[in-house]
Parts: structure tokens; sequence; C-alpha cells
């Protein structure tokens, strides 16, 4: 019940906050993470965890099915889905970034050498839509796809990047960048209907939703936090964060009702 | 001793660091190899002296003074209409403009002699300003402002974006040149096809590749592939030095990409190609594996490398060294593909159907020939007519995607035929536009004056389709009725009819390649007063109106071109057998009367 008025209140609050912005001409600015100034990795005990789901608010829009204007022989294989609002059993709503964006210490990324970032193009389709990828960190694009892809990543605080990946080269890294910055926009212009989201990200208090719609953060410092949200075709909530606290070794639920922008 | 390093970001990383000992950027390295005098690095030196001597060492050219109030005040007053007065590429004109103007606040330079991910030199930006972009709204600067004045501008558009300050781009090495042959010509066109150019491209380069037309910019606005055969629309210049530096470097904010990657570094063709095949396999045997393993460990050095660079990161000199070296293999291919883009190019855009160029219907006995026909090879070059946005008349198209058609003409004692060619990227049946739904779809008219001006000083009817007082002709052909011609008539742009009756028009039209080819054949006399007679030996007037749906272009807001010249050459055979004689007989006739007359005369005096 207090989670639900929390809800509402932020969305009203967001919603007021947004007009004002959009009215100021900063529309913009509004699509973007929050990140803090600086960030300290160090160990973390007793930290705490915070989850919860996203929920898509009102009557989900059906996922348009893209057109497939070419190379139909690898691509055309299975619908390819407009995936800017994926909602599942519920109303989940999957592909959002729920993060902390005032943390200014905590946990390093995982060491482990397990945790690939990749992105695969298989049958000209990014996945994930959404991709977290840690600052200083390479990605790897995979190509199982044998037909060439361009792999467009359209940065604006780091530089933009621009690559052939041929049929012939299944995995490609891509150099690591040094801003924090995101979501950004990642294309293939020769499959025009490829797009999915790059979040370079500062420290590894991020998770994107999954199709029930749930994130988890885990082993956070305990202390009080602005949790963010974003999603690609429900914005942000950066101008009316939800607050949260989480206690050493507790666990904080907290859920989030988007719905689309304007 | 450690073996010393140096900065990356400093350096040109695809030729050796020594090379570059006359450059600013290296003035860091310098300092460190020898105040430090790491005898490591100087033995190195030593090692790298041959490559000094054998490579030629490429100047980066000049660096930019200091931002000034001067440069910032010829910023506004000449770049800012396009530019925007805070650089975002948003000035008044901006709107009309395709490309659009360049923002600077983005630090993306389309025209970079840099690597892929870096900023351009200050020579770079020079060039353009100087040069103009070709194909673009961009004008030379050359001859209107001073060197330093251009400089200062290069200064003061570095201004709007902060990553320049301190920034030392990494220069694509050039040393590696591989001389136009048909040898490389031959090698650059199978890369051409493996490496994916041709998606956008076009099988011949005719920018009509499968996905070009769904390529927008970073800024979401339309853009287009080049046509190779347009060499002379590139924006950065034609010659090979050019093509491989946009391939190698990419094109920034548009969709073309580095093709640098497009190869394994470190790997021979033959590894490569196994390291592909291995990957393709579902399950690998024990001995696969550790083949597999041996290849990428191979690759992932040199990659890691390559990696290390682009981020900034110190490597060293020795890694370095043999980085370099695998480099050498790319960059040779390279170079073939771009001997290979280059072969398609022109020299030059043609110049137009004017002079000794106007279009000339050769006569020829028998019948005419056909679309498919070789005959029309026995013309070897055909009449090229420029064509501009049409401006006038709202709608307007500044923008024009089709920037000329070319034609060939053949006539015989009844007919009259055409082969016109144009190059459109793409091929537009009948559709909805996407933001104006309008119908729109490919088209050409062939516009002719219904009465032929008696002498070439006489007013011709108003270009754009005519005029109250002189109407056109007009041949009105599109690809949804592509074996059909309407004439129609037009005393203005927005008076136009289709003919009541339609002569005898044979018609062709295919579009092939990034190319319509319509063939056209009509008699030469028809009953009709309201249709052009062709006469041979006049000089008609010929223009032309072009359509590409594509490019939103429907009623007035077409291509077009101005007046031209056609004529049907003179018929050489009848007269050949009839004047000679003519001119004898009249002689003979002429003679034999003074003879008369001489003769009688001097009968007279006698008498």
């Amino acid at each position: 019940m207090k989670i639900q008025v929390v809800t509402i209140l932020t969305i009203i609050i967001a919603g007021v906050f947004a007009t004002g912005a959009i009215a100021a001409g900063e529309g913009d600015a509004g699509e973007s993470l929050v990140f803090p100034a600086s960030y300290k990795a160090g160990s973390v005990s007793n930290g705490g965890t915070i989850t919860g789901t996203v929920k898509f608010e009102g009557e989900a829009p059906s996922m348009k099915k893209l057109e497939i204007t070419k190379n139909p022989e690898v691509c055309g294989l299975t619908d390819k889905l407009d995936e800017s609002v994926v909602v599942g059993e519920g109303n989940a709503l999957k592909n959002t970034i729920v993060y902390l964006m005032d943390i200014s210490s905590g946990d390093g990324f995982a060491k482990d050498k397990k945790v690939k970032y990749q992105i695969d193009q298989k049958g000209c389709q990014f996945n994930p839509h959404v991709q977290l990828q840690p600052v200083g960190q390479r990605l790897t694009m995979l190509n199982p796809d044998k037909i060439m892809h361009n792999v467009h990543i359209f940065s604006k605080k780091n530089p933009a990047y621009n690559k052939s990946q041929p049929g012939s080269r299944r995995r490609m890294p891509v150099k690591a960048v040094k801003k924090a910055e995101g979501p950004v926009a990642v294309k293939c212009d020769v499959h025009g209907w490829m797009k999915a989201w790059i979040a370079y990200i500062p420290h590894p208090y991020f998770a994107v939703t999954d199709e029930n719609g749930v994130y988890k953060l885990e082993n956070v410092p305990p202390g009080t936090y602005k949790l963010g949200y974003w999603h690609e075709a429900c914005g942000t909530n950066n101008d009316a964060p939800v607050s949260v606290t989480v206690d050493a070794g507790g666990s904080v639920m907290q859920d989030f009702s988007l719905s689309l922008k304007k | 001793m450690t073996r010393t390093l140096y900065h990356k970001s400093g350096v040109n990383y695809m030729s050796s660091p020594l090379r570059q000992w006359n450059q600013s950027e290296s003035n860091l390295l310098m300092n460190r190899l020898f105040v430090k005098k790491s005898l490591t690095i100087c033995i190195a030196g030593l090692l790298l002296l041959p490559a000094i001597i054998a490579y030629p060492v490429f100047a980066q050219g000049k660096s930019a003074p200091a931002a000034s109030e001067a440069g910032k005040a010829l910023y506004i007053d000449k770049c800012a209409h396009c530019h925007g007065v805070e650089g975002a590429g948003d000035g008044s004109a901006a709107e009309n403009l395709l490309p659009r103007p360049r923002d600077f606040t983005s630090g993306l330079y389309k025209i970079r002699s840099t690597e892929s991910g870096n900023l351009p030199t200050d020579q770079d930006l020079f060039e353009v300003i100087s040069k103009g972009m070709p194909g673009s709204s961009m004008p030379a600067w050359e001859g209107l402002l001073s060197e330093d004045e251009r400089w200062s501008l290069v200064a003061h558009i570095k201004t709007y974006f902060e990553d320049f300050e301190g920034a030392s781009p990494r220069v694509i090495d050039l040393s590696g040149k591989v001389p136009y042959s048909e040898e490389s010509v031959a090698k650059g066109k199978e890369f051409y096809a493996k490496l994916g150019c041709v998606e956008c491209h076009g099988a011949l380069g005719r920018g009509d590749g499968t996905s070009a037309p769904d390529l927008t910019d970073h800024w979401e606005f339309l853009t287009w592939p080049a046509n190779m055969e347009h060499s002379w629309n590139y924006r950065g210049g034609s010659a090979t030095e050019d093509i491989f530096k946009r391939f190698i470097g990419g094109i920034s904010g548009s969709p073309m990409p580095a093709f640098v990657s497009s190869f394994r570094v470190g790997l021979t063709d033959a590894e490569a190609e196994r390291i592909t095949e291995l990957e393709a396999k579902d399950e690998m045997t024990e001995e696969e594996e550790t083949e597999y393993a041996e290849l990428e460990e191979k690759a992932i050095y040199y990659e890691d490398i390559m990696l290390d660079i682009e981020e900034g990161k110190e490597v060293t000199a020795d890694d370095l060294i043999k980085f370099d070296e695998a480099m050498k293999p790319i960059f040779e291919k390279s170079w073939h593909l771009a001997n290979y883009v280059k072969s398609l190019g022109s020299e030059g855009r043609p110049p137009a159907a004017v002079g000794d160029k106007v279009l000339r219907s050769q006569y020829r006995l028998g019948d005419l020939p056909g679309l498919n026909d070789a005959a029309w090879g026995e013309i070897e070059e055909a009449s090229y007519f420029p064509l501009v946005g049409q401006v006038v008349i709202e709608p307007r198209q500044f923008n024009p995607s089709i920037d000329s058609v070319t034609a060939k003409s053949f006539y015989n004692d009844s007919e009259v035929a055409f082969l016109f060619q144009w190059d459109d990227r793409t091929k537009t049946l009948p559709q909805e536009d996407d933001e104006t739904g309008v119908t729109v779809e490919d088209a050409i008219t062939v516009q002719f004056p219904v009465k032929v001006p008696k002498s070439p000083t006489d007013p011709k009817p108003y270009f754009i389709w005519g005029d109250g007082r002189r109407p056109v002709y007009l041949w009105h052909w599109k690809i949804a009725e592509a074996d059909k011609i309407s004439e129609m008539n037009a005393k203005g742009i927005d008076n136009a009819s289709v003919q009541e009756s339609q002569s005898q028009i044979q018609v062709g039209g295919v579009y092939e390649d990034g190319r319509y080819r319509l063939w056209v054949k009509r008699a030469l006399k028809t009953e009709d007063k309201n249709d052009l007679q062709f006469e041979p030996g006049t000089f008609i007037p010929i223009a032309f109106s072009v359509w590409d749906g594509a490019n939103g272009d429907v009623k007035s807001k077409r291509a077009i071109s101005t007046w031209y010249t056609f004529v049907l050459d003179p018929v050489p055979s009848n007269k050949r057998f009839v004047y000679p004689p003519l001119v004898a007989l009249i002689s003979v006739g002429f003679l034999y009367g003074l003879r008369g007359g001489v003769k009688r005369r001097v009968n007279t005096n006698s008498t």
C-alpha cells in the first residue's frame, strides 16, 4: 500500500517536473542517466539489497513487427519485433534500467573473467536490447550471421564509434570508453531496423529489468540513495528520483509504474 | 631495464615512431627519447633508421593559431548563416540544406586524415574550408578569404568542441601506397564485393545498395551512399588517397564505417579464413580446439595492441614495431580497394552539352537501334545535361538527388530515337511519401518547344514548362507505366495537360544497378500541330525534369535542367548526289551562255 502511494506520488511529481523541463527546453537532458561526480571502488561489508518490479501503466502497446528489408535468408528466419516497449505477464516492463544516482563509493565491477560484456547480433537483432557497459571495459560484438554488420555507437561524450564487422568476423572487440554516458544508441546501418542501447556506467549499481520486470541491486553499502530509472519509451525520473534507505544487510523493495512519455 | 614507452595518443600508430620526428605532436616523444637516453630506445631507433629513409615523411601540415575575436567575427559573418551562431549546425539556412551544415559541437567531422574515433587535424579543417565540399552547399573559401583568415576560422570552430583541447589525433599512414594498375584494380574489386561495400554502394558502385534507402546520419537526417561513378561529388576529394582515408577511417557522423576492422590484424589470409571456418563449426574436435586457441591467441595479441592504441594506453616500442608490420598487408589490401573505387569514377564532372558537345542525332540508314542494341555504343560519348533543384516555384527542391541526365540519338528518314540515362539510387514505384502523404514516384519529362525559334536569338519558352505565349511539348514517362509516354503540352508549371490525341511513340524503360535507361522512338513528322516536328539541320531546344520519388519529388519539387540544344545532323547522303551535279550543270549552262554571248558579239563586231 505504502509503496503504491509512493509510486503514484512519484509519477505525479515526475510528471509535473517533466512538463516543466520540457517547457524550459531541457527535455533532452532528462533522457540520460545521472552519474555521481566521482566514484571510489572498494570493498563493501554488510551490504543490503534493493529489489523490485517495474510495471507498465495502462494498456501495453503491441510490439510492431519490423520490416525486414534485406538479407531475409538470415534476418527473416524469425519475426523481429520493435523492442522499444516490451511488456510481459502482469504488465511487467522489460529493459528498464534501475540504478543509484548518487552513490560515491562501494563495490567495484566483478573481477570474474567469466563475466563477459557482449552484444550478440544473431539474426540481425541486438541482444541484449539494453547493455550495461562498465567504463574502462571492452565490449565484444558477436556476429554469427556470416553477413556484414556495422557497429555504429552514437556516443556524444565519448568518441562516436562506427566500424564494419564483416561476416567473417564472429567476434569483434570494441574499445573501452573513458566517460560515463548514456544510454546511447547502437545501430547497424546495413540493417536499418537494428537498434539497441548501451549505458556506459561508472559503478556497478545498475540493473536492467528482466522479462518479469524484476531488477536487483546487490551489496549496496548501507545509506540513503536516490533511486533512478530509465526506459527508452517511458523516460526517466531524473527530476524526482525515489529516496531509498538501505540498512546493513537489509533488503528494500521499491516498485515502479511507468507510462509512455508525453 | 624496462622498455620505455611513449604515449600513444600523440603518435601515428600506423607508422614507426621516429618517422614522425619532425612533427610537433611528437615533441613529447622526442623529449622522452633523448632526455631519457634510454639505451633500448636508441637501439630501436637505429633499427628503425632504414624505415625513416624508406618512407617519406608526411607532413601533417600547420597547426591552427590561438582562437581569436577576429576569427569569431569572421565566423559570425561568413559561417553562422548555415552553421549557427553557436556552431550547432542550425543556422537560418540549415533547414533547406541536405547534407546539413556540420554541427561543430558534436566533434564529428566527415573529412579526416585520421583514424576512426579521432578528431580531424587542423590541416584537415583548413582544407575543407579552403576547398569546400563538392556535392554539398559548402563553398570553397580559398579565393574569398585569405589564408590567415581561414586559419582563424579553424581555430574558432575548434572552440565548439572541448576535446580539441590538447588533442593529437592519430594520422592514417599513407606511405604504403600501391600505385594504380589494372592488377591492383582487379584485386580491389574482389574486396569491394567481399567486404560489404556493395550493401550500400551497390554492385556497380552507383550508391544503389539494398541498405541505401534507409540510411540516416547521426542527427537522423536522410543521407545517401556515394555514387562512385559521380566521383566529382566526393565531399573530401576524389584522389586515391582521399578514398583510402575514407575507407580506413570512415566518415564520422555518417553510416560509413571504418573498414580497417574488416581484416584480422596479425593473421595471414589463410589463418583468418581458418579461424572463421572453425568458428562456424557447431563442435570442434580436440585438435581443432587447440588449433583455434593458438590462432585466437595470435589474433588477440595484435587486437589488444590495436585496442590499447585506440584507448590511448601505452604500448611498448617492441609491440608497436610488430604491430606496424602486421598492419602492412591490411593497408596494401585497402590500397587495392581504393584503386578500384578510383577506377569507377571519372576525372571531374563531364562537360555540359554545349558547344561541340551538343546533342546531335546521327543519321542512319534503315532501322533505328532499340533499347538494348549494341549500336548505341557507336556514339562514344553521350551528351551530358546537369540538373539542379527547382527552386523558383513552390514546392521547391533544394536538395535534388539526381544530378544529371545523359542522352544519345539516331534518326533516319522517317523516325528519331533517343536513349536517355540517369542515375537514381532507388527505384520508387508509386507510394505515399513518409513526410507529406502525397503519392510520389520516379519520372522524367523531356521538353521541347512546340515551335522551334527561328533564330537562336529569338526567345524560347520559359525553361520550366513554358509560358502562355510559348507552349512546350513534353514527353512524360513514369515508372508505373514504363512502356508508355504521355504527350503533353504545357504553358507553365501549373498549366500542363495531356494531349487528347497521342502520337505513336515507342518506349522502353528499365531500372538496373542504380540507373534508369529510357528509349523513345517517334516519327519525325506528326499530324498534330501541338507536337514538335523534327526537322534535320534545325537547332531544337531541349530540357529535362526528373523526379526521384524516394527524395520526395512531386509536381514542381524536382530536378530540372535549363534549355540545351538538340540537332538532327544534316543528311549528308542525298545532298551529295544532288548539289554537285546541279552546280556543274549551272556552271556548264553559264559557260555555254557566256560562250554564246561572246560568239554573238564577235559576229556582230565582224559585221
